[in-house]
């Protein structure tokens, strides 16, 4: 699929010519933003508390915060959005990051195993986690938000082409 | 499992394990004997209590041996074909098997107290993260070095079937019977079915001089391999499995290692602030600040004396079952790495060993992971570089292009100015990395990777193609500005982590599409696992020349074990 022809230029680094990318769920986006709310959340309100009944200076905390959580919420659904995985032939390329670029490229046959994870969380959004480990620990390939048929689909898939492609270390 | 038999470790394993222990124990029970007794009174007492300090010394010992007895009987090892496998524990007990072919390196383990009692512990590594690795021991150490080279050939896959029913050790001299090996066997490759080394003597006479001749030029203090009663032809080959013959390629003398720790920033460190400490005591004449430095001192010398101690006479030599290393002062080790285990090199040289050319280089074994990175990972603790690069032709005796010497002095001293093969950070990335841009850069091979990197400290890692786990491409938000982006090759767990920063977008979106496709190539094309397979196969096919071998020059890629020699 990718071409290896010097005057094919790729558009730019992390869009390799000739891959089209599958987009995670946007449920991981309230997933997240759950998540962060609850993690900000709580914290503000326990300052407003204590700025109501002890001192106001309190508010300002809890400002900082409020900007942070507000700032968040901005942010994770362009994110989230930013996230893409693609299947080619012999490896699966997973890229994410706005402002902090990445993109892994991982040889199915390179594969050692693959896990799937999902909180009671994302359970009841309908979303699951999949990550793939190779033998090297830097290795960071993981796909969150994908709905569970979905992740099970690329399980399979990814299991199975790692096995008609394995090999040693 | 038919070949499989449960043998067990020395006896003295536990003390030799647990003595730091021992000794805790018996000193408490000493303090407590006399605990509460006034020194004034202790002649008194002594002849008086004497019988209660020889009943708790007495029990501590039958406790002890009573442990060591248990610990002993539950720990046992057997090796078969595809697999070792070991058994030890009392209450929580184990059993692990490490399958052989994932064998990523054999080291023979001698501790101080194992070397006084002549034993020595073999440390089998697979690739499973921390403490995967099987540790059988301890043995004695002619034990350990012919287990040793027993699971190298199985792991090899030449399949050695002994009739005799005594340990690859002495005794198996007198098991003469109707043992047989057989290469090549199996697997798919049964088109290369050899049988040599029969009892019935028709291998030809010279196969015994060839088997054992090449373990005399190992070095004074190399292991007594083989019973000294194997000279006669079919016995060597059969009985013990015969140490790979191997020749030293470099050694490391003393002089130049301590020099090296010399040159060492940290020393030079360390002085300073001594020097600056002593100045500060002379003018205020507090000689508590002297204290204040004494943990950083102890670290230091800590340091040095670990390295020296670990480095001492560090030699280096190859075989057909790989890389042998052998280094230590106190402890010592000996390290086996088979062929295609090594994951990564890495090349470095420190500022103040510019002026000697000195290098250090690093390798990843998949089992040595991040802990062994100080005792293990080291494939040349110092050396010049003629060296350097013959340890690096020991890992890679390919680099798949007509002049490697002059591409890898390149990547070694070389930078953007006096560059021909690498492909560099462009200019507009100096701004982001004033200091190493110029250096900054990779170069493909036909069979591996390059890339380099650092100013102060000079790097050059090569990772070879098939190697490579995956790939990652980095971009942050000024290094988008500039249109850079750095590259990184994500191998096995160790001291290296193979990375170029700062590349020109256009390059690295070039250079991982295409890594991507080479690696795959080059692992479509790798050495098996089992690394003797096609050897024999070759060797079955081209009859009996076998390569020979002179101490300096790179291993070719098809070398033969005596096994093999029929």
């Amino acid at each position: 699929m990718t071409s290896l022809d010097p005057a094919a230029e790729p558009t730019g680094p992390f869009d390799p010519a000739g891959v089209t990318w599958d987009r995670v769920s946007p449920r991981l986006i309230t997933a997240r933003l759950v998540v962060l709310a609850l993690m900000l959340g709580v914290p503000i309100i326990a300052c407003a508390i204590v700025a109501v009944l002890v001192t106001p200076w309190v508010w300002i905390p809890a400002g900082v915060l409020a900007a942070l959580l507000l700032w968040a919420v901005l942010l994770v659904p362009r994110q989230v959005r930013a996230m893409g995985y693609a299947e080619r032939d012999d490896d699966l390329l997973i890229r994410k990051g706005i402002l902090f670029r990445q993109l892994v490229v991982v040889p199915y046959g390179r594969m050692q195993f693959v896990d799937v994870e999902a909180g009671p969380l994302d359970r009841k959004l309908g979303i699951a986690k999949v990550q793939l480990h190779t033998a090297a620990a830097s290795t960071d390939a993981v796909i969150p938000g994908l709905a569970p048929d979905e992740a099970e689909r690329l399980r399979d898939r990814l299991t199975a082409r790692g096995e008609a492609r394995l090999a040693g270390l | 499992m038919s070949d499989q038999e449960w043998r067990r470790v020395h006896p003295v394993t536990p003390f030799v394990r647990g003595w730091a222990v021992i000794v805790a124990l018996l000193f408490i029970v000493a303090q407590q004997s006399f605990d509460g007794v006034p020194y004034g009174e202790i002649l008194d007492d002594v002849a008086r209590l004497w019988w209660v300090f020889a009943l708790g010394v007495l029990g501590l010992l039958v406790v002890i041996f009573g442990y060591a007895a248990l610990a002993w009987r539950m720990t046992s090892y057997a090796v078969d074909d595809d697999a070792a496998h070991l058994r030890k524990g009392i209450l929580f007990r184990q059993q692990r098997h490490a399958r052989l072919d994932r064998l990523q390196a054999v080291d023979v383990r001698q501790p101080l107290l194992a070397r006084i009692f002549g034993l020595a512990e073999l440390t089998l590594e697979v690739a499973g993260g921390t403490d995967s690795a099987v540790a059988i021991g301890f043995l004695r150490l002619d034990e350990a070095t012919a287990l040793r080279a027993d699971l190298l050939a199985r792991a090899a896959g030449v399949k050695a079937r002994r009739s005799g029913t005594a340990p690859a050790t002495a005794a198996a001299a007198g098991a003469g019977g109707t043992a047989t090996a057989t290469v090549g066997t199996g697997d798919g490759t049964g088109s290369a079915v050899a049988d040599v080394g029969a009892p019935d003597a028709d291998a030809p006479d010279g196969a015994a001089p060839d088997a054992a001749a090449p373990e005399a030029p190992a070095g004074p203090d190399a292991p007594a391999d083989q019973p000294p009663d194997t000279d006669d032809a079919p016995a060597a080959v059969l009985a013990a499995p015969v140490e790979a013959p191997e020749n030293q390629v470099y050694e490391v003398p003393p002089g130049r290692l301590v020099a090296s720790l010399v040159r060492l920033p940290a020393v030079w460190l360390a002085l300073v602030a001594l020097v600056a400490v002593g100045v500060v005591v002379a003018v205020t004449r507090n000689v508590g600040i002297l204290f204040s430095m004494l943990p950083a001192l102890l670290g230091v010398a800590t340091f040095l004396f670990n390295r020296f101690a670990g480095e001492f006479g560090f030699r280096a030599a190859v075989s057909p079952d790989g890389i042998r290393l052998r280094h230590g002062l106190l402890e010592t080790r000996a390290q086996t790495i088979p062929p295609g285990r090594v994951q990564a090199i890495e090349l470095t040289q420190g500022i103040w060993w510019r002026g000697k050319d000195w290098w250090r280089i690093k390798v990843n074994v998949a089992g040595y992971g991040i802990e062994g990175t100080d005792t293990q990972s080291v494939l040349l603790p110092v050396g010049p570089r003629e060296e350097a690069l013959t340890a690096l032709w020991l890992v890679l005796p390919e680099l798949g292009t007509p002049d490697p010497a002059a591409l890898v002095d390149e990547g070694l001293t070389g930078d953007s100015r006096t560059d021909t093969s690498f492909t560099t950070s462009p200019r507009r990335a100096r701004i982001l990395d004033p200091l190493t841009w110029r250096r900054n850069g990779f170069v493909v091979t036909d069979r591996a990777l390059l890339l380099r990197g650092g100013r102060l400290t000079r790097r050059l890692a090569v990772v070879p193609h098939e190697r490579t786990q995956s790939l990652g491409l980095g971009q942050g938000p000024w290094q988008r500005r500039r249109g850079v982006a750095s590259f990184t090759v994500h191998s096995t767990p160790g001291p290296i982590s193979p990375a170029v920063h700062h590349l020109d977008a256009p390059d690295a979106a070039r250079l991982i599409a295409e890594q991507a496709v080479r690696a795959r190539t080059a692992r479509a094309h790798q050495t098996p696992e089992r690394w003797m397979e096609t050897v024999a196969a070759v060797a079955a096919a081209s009859g009996d020349d076998r390569p020979e071998q002179d101490a300096g020059t790179p291993p070719g890629p098809a070398p033969v074990r005596p096994e093999g020699d029929a």
